[in-house]
C-alpha cells in the first residue's frame, strides 16, 4: 500500500486536465480514508480523485495521462490527444451534439462527436487539429472520439497527412474505412429520411449502404464505381452496414469491378421447401415489415387490410452430409426461377388455389435439383445471396471414376 | 454415445441429412435401430457402408406406379438406379408427396427425399422401402448430378469406415461385410452414364 505513489498519479491526472493538486494534499484525504476508515486504496483513490474533479468542476475523471496517439492505434476507454485532419462532417442528428464527423491521421481514422454541451469550437473539414485529451468510446463496437467540456482543441498550421488505406469489402470492421466498389443494387427506401439504401460491392463481396437525407448528400448511380473515403461502418445484427454522410465519394468513370457475393458457398440439393415460402404479405406499418397471416393479421399491428407482397423460399440444403437451412429474398428468387414477384401476385390472384399455387410451382421447381449457394450463416439459417443450379460435371465424373476404378486403387 | 447423441438433440434441434446411397446398398440393408427409448426418438437404417441413416435423397426413374388400398389409399412405386430398385410409398401420412406422386405418369424422372425402414415379411424376408416426403419430377441431367453425388458419397463412407462411430454396430451386424463391393457398385454405376 503506497499512499505517495497513489498520490502522485492522481496528481498526474489532473495535471493533463491543467488543474494543479498538491500530492501531499492528495496524500492526506487517502491516508483519512485509508487509515481511519478502513477503505481499501484502490476505493479510495477512486473516490479521492472524484471528489477533486468535483472541486475543480471537471465533467467526468480523467483516466490516465493522455500523450498524443496514433488514430490508427486508438482503443474503447482511452483519453488521448491526437493531431488529424478533418475528413468529412456529418450533420449531428440530436441537438446534444453539436458537430460530428471523421478525423484522420496517415495511420487510420476515427469517427468524432463533439457534445454541445461541451462548447468546443467548431472545426472546419480539410483542416488539421490537435484535440487534447478526448474520450474513446464504443458505440455498438464503433469506436468513437468524444470531444467534452475538458477537450481543447487547437488549430494547426501544417497539414497533418491522412492517407485512407483502402479495404476490401470482406475485411471491413465497425469504425471507418475507405474503399473502392461498385454500386449494384439500389432499395427501396424504407424510412422517410433515407436518401438512398442499397448493395456496394468489390470482388470480396457486397455491403449494404445507406445515405440519410441531409443538404448535401447525393445518390449513388447504379453500375458506376466509386473510391469511397472514410464511410463509417457499423453492425447490426450480425451484418454490417455503411454510411455514406460524411464520406467522400468520387466516381471512376472509366473503371469496373466484378462484383463478388462473398460468403461461404454451400453445395447440396433442396430437399425441402417449407411453409412461408412463395407470395407473402407484410405488415405496411413503417418499420415493421412483419409477415402476416392468412387473414391479415400482424402479431404486433393487428389486422391489415393494406400490405405489401413479397416473395421468398425458406428451406433446405442437404450435401448428404448436413442439411442447411436456408433463406431467400426476392431478388434471389426471381433470379433462380424465373418466377418475378409481379407474376407471383398475379398468380396468387388468379388461380383457384390462390396462394398456394405459388408454393407448389417453387416446390416443383426446386426441391430434388443441385444447387449451389452462396451466402452468409446467421446461426441457424444461411441468407442466400446468389444461387445458380449445378449442372452435370464431366470432369468429376472422370475423376470418380479414376478413383473408384482398377483393382489397383483396391486394398 | 446414444444418450450423448439424444441429449445433443434436445437442445438443439438438427434435421437429420438425406443420405444419398445406391439401391443395391439399401436393399443390403438389414439392421434398424432407434436412438433412444421415446416414442419420437429417431429410426435409423444401418447402411453396410457404416453410416446411420434417417432420411435419404434418390434420383431415379419412376418405373411402376401402383394405387393401393381401398378407404385408406396409398401409392407404391419403383424409382430404378443403375444398381437396381429403390421400393417407395406414399401413404395419406404424408400428404403431400401422396398428391405429387399421383399427377406423376411413369416413366419420369423423379427426385424423392423419405425414410427408409426395414419390413420383415411373414415367412421372414427382410425387406428396404422408402416413405416419400416428397417426389419431384427432374431431368436427366439431375439424374446423372445424382449418381455423381452418389458414388462419391458411397466412396467417402467406404473410405472414412474406420473412423465411422457406428463402424463396429455395422461389423456386428454385417459379418459378411465387404467394402469392395460397394466400390465396384458405385464404379459400375458411374460407368453407365455416357462421359
Amino acid at each position: 500500500m503506497d499512499l505517495s505513489e497513489a498520490s502522485k498519479r492522481i496528481s498526474q491526472k489532473f495535471a493533463s486536465q491543467s488543474v494543479e493538486v498538491d500530492p501531499a494534499f492528495i496524500e492526506k484525504k487517502l491516508r483519512t480514508l485509508v487509515e481511519e476508515f478502513g477503505v481499501n486504496l484502490a476505493e479510495a483513490e477512486k473516490t479521492v480523485t472524484e471528489n477533486i474533479a468535483k472541486e475543480h468542476g471537471l465533467e467526468s475523471v480523467p483516466r490516465q495521462t493522455s500523450e498524443q496517439r496514433e488514430i490508427g492505434s486508438l482503443l474503447p476507454g482511452e483519453w488521448a490527444t491526437v493531431e488529424g485532419k478533418i475528413v468529412g462532417l456529418a450533420k449531428p442528428f440530436s441537438p446534444s451534439i453539436s458537430q460530428t464527423g471523421i478525423i484522420a491521421d496517415a495511420t487510420g481514422a476515427i469517427q468524432f462527436t463533439a457534445w454541445a454541451r461541451a462548447n468546443a469550437p467548431l472545426v472546419e473539414e480539410g483542416q488539421s487539429y490537435r484535440i487534447e485529451s478526448a474520450v474513446v468510446d464504443d458505440y455498438r463496437g464503433v469506436p468513437k472520439l468524444n470531444f467534452h467540456a475538458g477537450t481543447t482543441i487547437t488549430l494547426l498550421e501544417e497539414n497533418v497527412a491522412a492517407l485512407p488505406q483502402v479495404v476490401k469489402v470482406s475485411d471491413l470492421r465497425p469504425g471507418v474505412a475507405s474503399m473502392r466498389v461498385k454500386m449494384v443494387q439500389e432499395w427501396e427506401a424504407r424510412h422517410e429520411r433515407i436518401l438512398q439504401t442499397g448493395l456496394v460491392g468489390d470482388e470480396s463481396g457486397t455491403v449494404k449502404f445507406t445515405i440519410w437525407k441531409d443538404d448535401d448528400a447525393t445518390e449513388l448511380e447504379v453500375g458506376k464505381v466509386y473510391n469511397i473515403f472514410y464511410a463509417s461502418v457499423s453492425e447490426f445484427q450480425g451484418r454490417l452496414d455503411i454510411t455514406l454522410n460524411g464520406a467522400r465519394c468520387f466516381p471512376d468513370e472509366e473503371g469496373d469491378i466484378e462484383v463478388g457475393v462473398g460468403g461461404a458457398q454451400y453445395r447440396g440439393a433442396i430437399v425441402s421447401i417449407g411453409p412461408g415460402s412463395g407470395v407473402i404479405k407484410r405488415c405496411p406499418v413503417e418499420g415493421c415489415n412483419r409477415v402476416l397471416s392468412r387473414m391479415n393479421y400482424c402479431p404486433v399491428h393487428e389486422m391489415q387490410s393494406d400490405f405489401r407482397y413479397d416473395l421468398r423460399i425458406k428451406g433446405v440444403l442437404d450435401d448428404g452430409e448436413k442439411a442447411h437451412n436456408i433463406l431467400m429474398q426476392r431478388e434471389v428468387v426471381e433470379a433462380v426461377t424465373g418466377l418475378s414477384l409481379d407474376d407471383a401476385i398475379e398468380i396468387a390472384q388468379n388461380s383457384p388455389m390462390g396462394m398456394d399455387d405459388v408454393f407448389y410451382r417453387l416446390r416443383d421447381t426446386m426441391v430434388g435439383r443441385y444447387f449451389i449457394c452462396a451466402g452468409n450463416d446467421l446461426g441457424d439459417t444461411i441468407l442466400v445471396k446468389e444461387c445458380s443450379p449445378i449442372t452435370y460435371d464431366r470432369d468429376r465424373h472422370a475423376e470418380l471414376l479414376n478413383r473408384l476404378g482398377g483393382e489397383d486403387n483396391v486394398e | 454415445m446414444s444418450n450423448e447423441v439424444r441429449f445433443k438433440q434436445q437442445q438443439t434441434y438438427e434435421r437429420e441429412p438425406a443420405r444419398r446411397v445406391f439401391a443395391t446398398e439399401l436393399r443390403e440393408a438389414t439392421y434398424h435401430f432407434k436412438d433412444g427409448e421415446d416414442e419420437k426418438s429417431p429410426a435409423y437404417v444401418l447402411l453396410p457402408t457404416g453410416e446411420r441413416c434417417n432420411r435419404i435423397f434418390i434420383i431415379g426413374s419412376m418405373t411402376q406406379k401402383e394405387k393401393r388400398g381401398e378407404q385408406n389409399l396409398f401409392y407404391q412405386f419403383r424409382v430404378a438406379d443403375p444398381t437396381g430398385i429403390f421400393f417407395v410409398s406414399a401413404s395419406s401420412f404424408q400428404q403431400e408427396a401422396m398428391q405429387q406422386v399421383s399427377r406423376i405418369e411413369p416413366p419420369a424422372f423423379v427426385a424423392v427425399v423419405g425414410k427408409p425402414s426395414v419390413y420383415e415379411t411373414p415367412d421372414g424376408r427382410i425387406f428396404v422401402s422408402v416413405r416419400a416426403e416428397s417426389v419431384t419430377v427432374v431431368d436427366k441431367e439431375m439424374r446423372d448430378c445424382w449418381v455423381l453425388d452418389a458414388a462419391e458419397n458411397t466412396l467417402k463412407r467406404i473410405e472414412g469406415f474406420d473412423q465411422s462411430k457406428d463402424a463396429a454396430l455395422t461389423q456386428e451386424h454385417y459379418p459378411a461385410l465387404d467394402l469392395k463391393v460397394y466400390r465396384q457398385m458405385a464404379y459400375e454405376a458411374l460407368r453407365q452414364i455416357n462421359l
